[in-house]
C-alpha cells in the first residue's frame, strides 16, 4: 500500500532525531511504498530505499506567500499569490476567516450542531477555497482578513486575551497565520499525491499534520500522527514568543491550540512517543482509545556486547552521559556525589559530555568544572603520585571514551540528575548496557524506567547520593536490576517493536479505511474477503439496513 | 505505558495523594525500600512488625526474584525495585530489603537529628544502608521545587511544614514563586508547559493536592490576579539600519558629474562621457532601489517596470527633440537631447527617498497607536498626501536649479508614486500604470507617423499630437501623458497605502 509519510523540516534533507526514525521507519518497512512529502528546505536528499520516493518538496518557510512546491513551482508564483480575488470569491474568503477567527477567538470552540466546530469549518472552507482558486496567502495578510479579525476579536463572548488586541496584534497575528496555513496552497491535494495514497502518516504534529487533515477531508485518507514532542507544548515553550505582546499570544495560543485540538480530532490514530507527551494529547481533546503509545526505537545492537557482560564496569564508578547544559542539573549531581564520597571515598564519578553541534553549555560545563575543583581537591595514592580528581569531564569521542558502548561499560552505575527531560535516550542505550540507573523523576523517566532503576525526585541531591550509595554497595542488587533494566529496554525500546509497531497499526487502519477500488494495486483489504470467493455464495442479496449479516 | 509508573484510576491517585499529601520528597520515599519506618508513622500502620523483623539477618541476600510483595506491584517488571509513587508506599516500606545484609540495623525509634549533625550521623549508619531514612532525604537542600514538606520525620509530615510555612496552602507558594509565569500566561496550558518546563511531573502536583499539572496549572491561572492588561510596549525593533544615504545619493551625484563633463567635453569625448555616465546613472539607480527605504520587499518586484522606467526616462531625455522631428517630417539627423530633467530627476532621488522614509515609519508607528483600522486609514491618509506634496516641492526645487519642465516634474511625480507602490507591496499597479503611460507616449509618436501613411482618413491620426504640441510645445505631450497616470496613482495610493496591510511586512 502507497503511504504518504508527512516529515516536518527534516527527512530525507537533514538529519535530526526525528529524521533518523523516519529514515528508520521507511527502510524498515520495506512492503509498503513509501511517498514523502517535505514540508522544509530542500537540499540533497539522503539515500532512498527503491520503494519509497520523494513526492513533493515544499518550503514553507519560504521569502513570499507561494509555498514553492516543487511539482509546480514558477517563477510568477509569488505574484499569483497576491493575485486579487473577485467579488464572489472575496465573499466566500471573507465568510470562511470569519468563521475561523470566531473559533479562534471564542473561549471554546464549540460545536454548533451540525457537528463541526466553527475554526475547523472555517479551515476547510479556506482549504477549499486554495484548492479551486489561489490566492489565499494575498488574502490572509489582506486588509479584509484583518478586518474580519477585528470584529471577531470585538465582538461580545471572545476570549480574555484577544479582545485587548491592537492593530499591531491583529496584523501580526494575520502574517503568522498566513504562515500557519501556507500548507493550504500547495499542490499536494491533488489525485496523484496525496489524494493517491492509502494512508497519510504525520510525522509530527501542528502545522505538518496539517496536510493530512486536508487529505482526510478531500479524499477521506486515513491519518495517523506520531508525535515525539508535543508542538503545542514547544510552542508555549518558544523563546520566540517572550517579546509578544499578551494579546498576540494568546491569539497565537488559540491557533495552536485549536489546530492541535483539530489533528487529535480527526486522526485516526495518534502514537505518541511516550505517556507524557500522551497527557498532552488527551488534554487537548484526543479520544483516548484512538491514542496508542509507540516507544521510540533505537538501535541496540552496539550495546549487545556490552549489555551481555555484566559483570563489566569499574564498581565504583559512577557515570553521567549526556548533553551539557543547566537543566541537566550537574551541579546537583556534584553535590550529591561530594554527599557519595564522604560515605564512600573510592568513588569516582565520570561525566561524558556528548558533543553538541552548536556548543551553548560551554559556560555551564566550565562552571561545573570550577564546582568539581572546589569540592574535590586532587587526591594522590601516595606521596609521590601525581594527584587525581575523583571527578573527570570527557567528551564523547575522546580518547578515554571513544564510543557510547565503550564508555557505558567502564562504570558500574548510570546517574541521570536531569531537572527536565523528553525522553532521554541516555536512560535507554544504559538500559541496553544493562546497567543499573539511578535517575531523577522527570518527563517519561519513570516510565522508561518501570521497576528497573532507582528514582529519585529532582533537585534533591541527598537523595540521589542515597540512592547511588544503596547500589554501589549492593553489587547484588545492581547487577540484578540492570539485567532487567536491559531485559525491559529490549523488551520495549528496540527498533524492531517500533516497527512491529507501525506494521501493525498501518495494516489495522487501512482494514477500518473505507475501500477505495484501485485496479492493479496491490492495497490489503481493498477487496472484501467474500470477493475471492467463486460464485454468489450468500442466498441472496441482502440489502444495507435490513438486517445482521448473520441472523 | 506499560511500564510508566504513571497513576492510571484518578480515583485511587487521589487517595493516595491525600495519604500522601505532605509526604517529604514523595518518590523518594517510595523508591529507596531500605528504610526503617519511624515508628509514629502514620501512614503505613502495619509497619510495626516488619521493624522487629528487620534485626533478624536476611535470610537470603541472593536474587531479588524472591523478592517480597513489593516487587511484584509493578506488573509486568518483576524486579521492581524503584518503587515509583504508583505502589503504595505502605506496602514497600513495610518490607524489609530481602537482599539488606546489614546484620545491626539502628534502633528505629531514634530521634530525628537536627540538620547540622547530619554529616555525623552518616558516619556512623550501618554501611550497609538497611536504615536509611527518609528523612534525610527529605531534608535535602531544595532549590526551587516547591515542597512543603521539607524536614521531619515521615510521623510528622501533617504538622511541621505547616509549622514552618506558616497555614499558607502550597499553592500560594507556588503562585508566588512562579508569579511572573503565571501573570503572562494566556491560558493554563501555558503554565502547565512552563511548570513542566522546570522538571513539574504529576508526582509533583500531587503534592499540590492536585491530580495532574494541568488541574494544577489551572487553578493558579485562575488565582493569580490579573490586573488590566496594559497594553506591551511594543519596542520598534531598531533594525540594523544600513547606510543608504550614500546608495540614494549616489544618483545625484553621478549625474552631477555627467552634466558637468558634459559641458566641458567636446566630441568624441563627450559622446564617451554621455555614454559611461549613463551607464553609471543606470547602475546608481539600481543601487539606489536596492537599499534604503525604495527598497522593494523579497520578491515583490515585477521585472517589466524597469523596462517601463527606462523608456519613460529616455523619452525624457530625448523624445521632445525626436516628436519635433517627426512632426515636421523627420527624424533626420540626430535629434536634441535635454539631460536637464534627468539631472533633476537624479538629484531628486535623495529628497524622495527620505520622503518614503519618513512616511513608512510614521506609518508603522501609526500601526502601535491606532485603535482600528479606519482609524488607521484616517490618518495615514494625510500623512500620504503631505509626503508626497513634500517630495514634490523638493523635486520641483531641484527642477527649477536645472532646468525646469513640466514633463520632468510629471514624470518624476510618477516615478515616486510607482515606487511607493513598489515597496508597500502593490507592485502591480505600479507597472501597470508605467506600462500605460509608456503606451501613451508610444501611441503619441506612432500617431504621428502613422499619419504619413497614404491612406484616407489616417491624416487625422496626427491632429490630436499636433494640436498639442503647437499649443504648447512638444514637452506637453509627457506632462499629459505621466500627469495623467500620476493622478490615477495618486488615486489609488489613497485607497490602497492607506490600509494597515501595506505596512505591515516586516
Amino acid at each position: 500500500m502507497r503511504i504518504g509519510l508527512l516529515t516536518e523540516g527534516g527527512y530525507p534533507y537533514a538529519t535530526g532525531e526525528s529524521g533518523r526514525w523516519c529514515e528508520r521507519l521507511v527502510h524498515g518497512l520495506g512492503q509498503h511504498r513509501f511517498d514523502l512529502y517535505v514540508l522544509g528546505p530542500a537540499g540533497t536528499p539522503r539515500p532512498l530505499p527503491p520503494h519509497a520516493r520523494v513526492a513533493r518538496v515544499a518550503d514553507p518557510g519560504g521569502p513570499d506567500g507561494a509555498p514553492a512546491a516543487s511539482g509546480a513551482w514558477s517563477p510568477c508564483a509569488p505574484r499569483a499569490a497576491r493575485r486579487a480575488y473577485g467579488r464572489r470569491e472575496r465573499r466566500r474568503f471573507t465568510e470562511a476567516y470569519h468563521r475561523l477567527a470566531t473559533g479562534l477567538c471564542a473561549e471554546h470552540d464549540e460545536d454548533e450542531g451540525n457537528g463541526g466546530s466553527p475554526f475547523a469549518d472555517g479551515l476547510y472552507t479556506l482549504a477549499e477555497l486554495a484548492r479551486e482558486r489561489g490566492g489565499l496567502p494575498g488574502a490572509l495578510r489582506s486588509d479584509d482578513a484583518v478586518r474580519v479579525l477585528e470584529a471577531a476579536c470585538r465582538a461580545p463572548g471572545a476570549r480574555r486575551g484577544a479582545a485587548a488586541a491592537g492593530l499591531p496584534d491583529h496584523l501580526a497575528f494575520a502574517a503568522h497565520l498566513e504562515r500557519a496555513l501556507r500548507p493550504l496552497s500547495l499542490d499536494w491535494y491533488e489525485d496523484d499525491a496525496l489524494g493517491a495514497a492509502d494512508l497519510c502518516h504525520a510525522a509530527a504534529g501542528g502545522t505538518t499534520a496539517l496536510p493530512g487533515l486536508l487529505a482526510k477531508r478531500f479524499f477521506g485518507t486515513p491519518l495517523l500522527v506520531t508525535e515525539y514532542g508535543v508542538p503545542l507544548r514547544a510552542h508555549y515553550l518558544s523563546a520566540a514568543g517572550a517579546d509578544r505582546s499578551g494579546p498576540l499570544r494568546a491569539l497565537l495560543a488559540a491557533l495552536h491550540g485549536r489546530l492541535a485540538g483539530e489533528t487529535y480530532r480527526q486522526a485516526a490514530l495518534l502514537t505518541p512517543g511516550n505517556a507524557h507527551a500522551r497527557r498532552w494529547l488527551e488534554k487537548c481533546g484526543a479520544d483516548r482509545a484512538r491514542i496508542r503509545t509507540v516507544h521510540p526505537g533505537m538501535a541496540a545492537e552496539r550495546f549487545a556486547e556490552v549489555g551481555e557482560d555484566e559483570e563489566s564496569g569499574d564498581p565504583a564508578t559512577l557515570l553521567w552521559v549526556g548533553r551539557v547544559e543547566p537543566a541537566k542539573d550537574l551541579v546537583g549531581l556534584l553535590h550529591a556525589f561530594a554527599e557519595i564520597r564522604a560515605r564512600q571515598p573510592d568513588a569516582r564519578l565520570r561525566i561524558v559530555a556528548v558533543p553538541e553541534r552548536e556548543p551553548c553549555g560551554a559556560g555551564y560545563l566550565t562552571y561545573c568544572k570550577g564546582l568539581a575543583a572546589q569540592l574535590f581537591p586532587d587526591e594522590a595514592p601516595g606521596a609521590h603520585a601525581v594527584g587525581e580528581n575523583p571527578v573527570t569531564f570527557e567528551e564523547l569521542g575522546g580518547p578515554e571514551a571513544p564510543t557510547l558502548e565503550d564508555t557505558y561499560a567502564s562504570g558500574a552505575l548510570v546517574v541521570m540528575s536531569s531537572l527536565v527531560e523528553g525522553f532521554p535516550a541516555p536512560l535507554v542505550e544504559a538500559m541496553f548496557c544493562a546497567r543499573a540507573t539511578v535517575s531523577t523523576d522527570v518527563g517519561a523517566v519513570v516510565e522508561i524506567v518501570g521497576g528497573t532503576g532507582l528514582v529519585v525526585p529532582p533537585r534533591n541531591p541527598r537523595a540521589l547520593a542515597d540512592a547511588c550509595l544503596a547500589l554501589l554497595r549492593d553489587p547484588e542488587r545492581r547487577h540484578r536490576l540492570g539485567a532487567a533494566a536491559r531485559a525491559r529496554a529490549l523488551e520495549l525500546f528496540t527498533v524492531e517493536q517500533n516497527l512491529a509497531a507501525f506494521r501493525g497499526i498501518y495494516l489495522e487502519l487501512l482494514s477500518h479505511a473505507p475501500v477505495r477500488h484501485r485496479p492493479g494495486d496491490g492495497v490489503p483489504f481493498a477487496h472484501p474477503a467474500e470477493a475471492h470467493v467463486p460464485g454468489s455464495w450468500a442466498p441472496k442479496a441482502v440489502s444495507a439496513g435490513t438486517g445482521a449479516p448473520d441472523a | 505505558m506499560r511500564g510508566s509508573a504513571a497513576p492510571t484510576s484518578p480515583g485511587a491517585w487521589d487517595a493516595r495523594s491525600e495519604a500522601l499529601l505532605g509526604t517529604p520528597a514523595l518518590t523518594a520515599a517510595g523508591t529507596l525500600d531500605l528504610r526503617a519506618p519511624a515508628p509514629e508513622d502514620p501512614v503505613p500502620s502495619e509497619i510495626a512488625p516488619p521493624r522487629e523483623a528487620t534485626p533478624t539477618p536476611p535470610p537470603c541476600s541472593g536474587t531479588a526474584w524472591d523478592a517480597p510483595a513489593p516487587a511484584v506491584t509493578e506488573g509486568q517488571e518483576p524486579p521492581s525495585e524503584a518503587a515509583a509513587p504508583t505502589d503504595a508506599p505502605a506496602p514497600t516500606a513495610s518490607h524489609p530489603a530481602p537482599t539488606a545484609p546489614g546484620p545491626a540495623p539502628e534502633p528505629a525509634a531514634r530521634p530525628e537529628p537536627a540538620e547540622p549533625t547530619e554529616g555525623t550521623r552518616v558516619e556512623n549508619r550501618p554501611a550497609d544502608g538497611t536504615a536509611l531514612r527518609p528523612a534525610p532525604a527529605a531534608v535535602a537542600a531544595d532549590g526551587t521545587a516547591p515542597r512543603p514538606a521539607p524536614a521531619g520525620t515521615a510521623a510528622d509530615v501533617g504538622a511541621r511544614p505547616r509549622s514552618r510555612r506558616g497555614q499558607a496552602d502550597p499553592v500560594k507558594v507556588l503562585m508566588h514563586r512562579h508569579r511572573e509565569l503565571c501573570e503572562r500566561a494566556v491560558d493554563p496550558l501555558e503554565i502547565a508547559a512552563g511548570l513542566e518546563a522546570q522538571g513539574f511531573t504529576d508526582r509533583t502536583a500531587a503534592r499540590f493536592r492536585h491530580r495532574d499539572v494541568f488541574s494544577l496549572a489551572e487553578e493558579l491561572y485562575a488565582r493569580v490576579p490579573r490586573g488590566p492588561e496594559g497594553p506591551a510596549p511594543v519596542v520598534e525593533p531598531e533594525r540594523a539600519r544600513a547606510p543608504w544615504a550614500p546608495a540614494v545619493l549616489a544618483p545625484g551625484g553621478v549625474a552631477g558629474l555627467t552634466a558637468l563633463g558634459l559641458a566641458s567635453g567636446h566630441g568624441p569625448v563627450r559622446l564617451a562621457v554621455g555614454a559611461a555616465g549613463a551607464l553609471a546613472l543606470g547602475g546608481a539607480l539600481l543601487l539606489a532601489v536596492r537599499q534604503g527605504p525604495f527598497r522593494a520587499p523579497d520578491g515583490g518586484t515585477v521585472p517589466a517596470a524597469r523596462l517601463w522606467t527606462l523608456w519613460l526616462l529616455a523619452y525624457a531625455v530625448g523624445g521632445d527633440g525626436l516628436l519635433d522631428q517627426v512632426l515636421t517630417g523627420g527624424p533626420d539627423g540626430p535629434w536634441e537631447l535635454t539631460t536637464a530633467p534627468l539631472l533633476g530627476l537624479a538629484l531628486a532621488v535623495a529628497p524622495a527617498a527620505w520622503g518614503a522614509h519618513l512616511f513608512a515609519s510614521r506609518a508603522r508607528r501609526r500601526i502601535a497607536d491606532s485603535r482600528g483600522l479606519a482609524d488607521f486609514a484616517a490618518a495615514v491618509r494625510p500623512l500620504l498626501l503631505g509626503t508626497v506634496t513634500l517630495q514634490l516641492l523638493a523635486l520641483t526645487g531641484l527642477l527649477v536649479l536645472t532646468g525646469f519642465s513640466s514633463g520632468a516634474l510629471a514624470l518624476g511625480a510618477l516615478l515616486l508614486l510607482a515606487r511607493l507602490h513598489t515597496v508597500h507591496g502593490h507592485p502591480e499597479a505600479a507597472a501597470a500604470v508605467l506600462a500605460a503611460a509608456c503606451a501613451g507616449e508610444v501611441l503619441a509618436l506612432a500617431s504621428v507617423l502613422a499619419a504619413r501613411v497614404p491612406l484616407p482618413g489616417f491624416d487625422a491620426l496626427a491632429v490630436p499630437v499636433r494640436a498639442l504640441v503647437e499649443a504648447r510645445g512638444p514637452g506637453a505631450v509627457p506632462t499629459l501623458v505621466c500627469g495623467a497616470a500620476a493622478l490615477g496613482l495618486l488615486a489609488h495610493a489613497t485607497g490602497a497605502l492607506a490600509r494597515a496591510s501595506a505596512h505591515a511586512t516586516p
